[in-house]
């Protein structure tokens, strides 16, 4: 029960201290929807590239956002000498990770969720499938946002070098996942690296469940996201350290 | 019988080839204020960082309360680094409920009980509703002691804590360290300041990884040899004559 509550414990002050900012909160909720809008009014002539991109766009949208949320959070953590503190007690390395977890799953989800909605009812894009199949997708992407925050937040210094995390792990996701061209047609040598990245699998199943195909449609597709999900979890377990 | 809280035989520990602490050996019994004073970079945090788990020794053994540092023994140490090492947009009662839940206490009844008491004992009892980065720097170390007392640990370990102090809060904090040590609780206390090196009831001095003396500090002062005061005696050490104190 103590594991569970400590997990709890955590979770509540991640979200307590991001309430605290409100600045960031709106950004957090504003930034997607401006880029949504920008994307959504232009291409409003053109429905099969809307259709194609936007599903794309709210999977990146929840991978970028994440990332630097928790790469930062956690950095800060360190930075400020409360995770080694918190090391100090009773509590163990995967507590500390799943509270964060699900701490920045809440925020994540209730982005997911605002820009969802916008797209769908605002932006006006195609959406024939089950909402909780999209935010399963969502969740596991999530899982494996946050873990990559805090496994790469180990080898930044200060907040402005897990920014300089983007071009290199976050980019060549969004150029080779297929939001603009999809993958069949990229350069051949691009193609392997395409198949190595979690947003493809996010963007492909996002994607056919907002055309109106079932979770059991994409479950391949899921069932790889979860892969990467699972061993970027167990990597950011073993980036926590005591010493 | 008094019996030993903590136990360091032979201990050593390297950062790469540099030999950073070099044969300690030290008994801290119990309900002692141990003090462990030296120059920058003699090793005492490196000596602190062993003690909470956070550094594994390269040679000899440490045994805190019978066993060695590990994390099911975390909950039975108060630690308060020498940074405060506090969540800086929560309040003060938020911070102190947060680290006595990360210890385990899960009834939160009992821990309401529990932080509002020691919110009291650290005198920020007006304070507790206040958002940390509005706090001057005694306050913060006030609730960051706070979180070293909450699940009431059997050994407290003091990294520099009254840095920056003014006289009558660092008397405040003696007094509440001399009520938990005649209580049993083991204390541990790195310091420069020869004003709260005076309180402890054994002062291990620290030269290059070595402790080289540990003895009350009354021990420390010798007319004879012209040293009056435990900045005299420090001062004598740190320039290499340790034999003229001992």
């Amino acid at each position: 029960m103590k594991l569970v509550d400590r997990i709890i414990g955590i979770t509540s002050i991640i979200i307590r201290q991001l309430l605290r900012d409100h600045r960031s909160v709106a950004l957090i909720f504003l930034a997607p929807i401006v880029v949504m809008s920008l994307i959504g009014f232009s291409f409003q002539d053109q429905p099969i590239i809307l259709n194609r991109t936007a599903p794309a766009i709210i999977a990146t949208m929840c991978l970028v956002f994440v990332f630097m949320l928790t790469g930062i959070s956690f950095l800060r953590e360190r930075l400020s000498g409360t995770l080694d503190r918190l090391l100090v007690t009773s509590t163990s390395k995967i507590e500390l990770v799943f509270g964060y977890l699900i701490g920045f799953l809440v925020f994540a989800l209730i982005q997911s969720t605002i820009i969802l909605f916008f797209t769908i009812y605002v932006v006006g894009v195609d959406y024939t499938g089950k909402i909780t199949d999209a935010f399963i997708i969502l969740i596991v992407l999530t899982i494996t946002s946050v873990s990559l925050g805090i496994f790469v937040s180990t080898f930044a210094k200060n907040e402005f070098q897990v920014i300089q995390f983007i071009p290199i792990l976050i980019s060549p996701q969004i150029f080779l996942s297929g939001i603009f061209i999809p993958v069949e047609q990229l350069p051949w040598y691009f193609r392997p690296i395409s198949n190595i990245i979690p947003l493809t699998y996010a963007n492909k199943s996002l994607r056919n469940i907002m055309a109106g195909y079932k979770i059991e449609d994409v479950i391949s597709e899921l069932g790889i996201l979860i892969l990467f999900a699972g061993i970027l979890l167990i990597l950011a377990i073993l980036s926590v350290r005591r010493n | 019988m008094i019996e030993n809280s903590i136990i360091i035989n032979s201990l050593s520990f390297s950062y790469g080839k540099n030999l950073t602490l070099d044969d300690i050996n030290l008994e801290i019994k119990k309900g002692c204020i141990q003090g462990i004073i030296g120059s920058n970079g003699t090793g005492k945090s490196t000596l602190i960082n062993i003690l909470v788990g956070r550094l594994k020794p390269s040679k000899g053994s440490v045994h805190i309360l019978g066993s060695s540092p590990e994390v099911k023994l975390l909950k039975n140490i108060g630690f308060m680094p020498q940074k405060n090492s506090i969540y800086e947009n929560l309040n003060v009662y938020e911070n102190i409920d947060f680290f006595a839940r990360m210890q385990g206490l899960s009834n939160k009844n009992h821990r309401k009980i529990t932080v509002k008491k020691i919110i009291d004992t650290v005198h920020l009892k007006n304070m507790s509703k206040e958002i940390v980065y509005k706090l001057s720097g005694g306050m913060k170390q006030r609730v960051s002691l706070a979180i070293a007392l909450v699940h009431k640990p059997k050994i407290l370990i003091f990294d520099e804590p009254t840095v920056g102090l003014d006289p009558e809060l660092r008397r405040t904090f003696w007094n509440n360290f001399k009520n938990l040590s005649s209580k049993g609780t083991t204390i541990i206390i790195t310091t420069h300041t020869m004003d709260d090196a005076i309180h402890c009831d054994k002062l291990a001095y620290m030269k290059s990884g070595k402790i080289l003396i540990n003895q009350p500090p009354e021990k420390f002062l010798d007319t004879n040899k012209n040293i009056y005061s435990l900045e005299d005696a420090f001062i004598k050490l740190s320039v290499g004559k340790s034999n003229e104190v001992s």
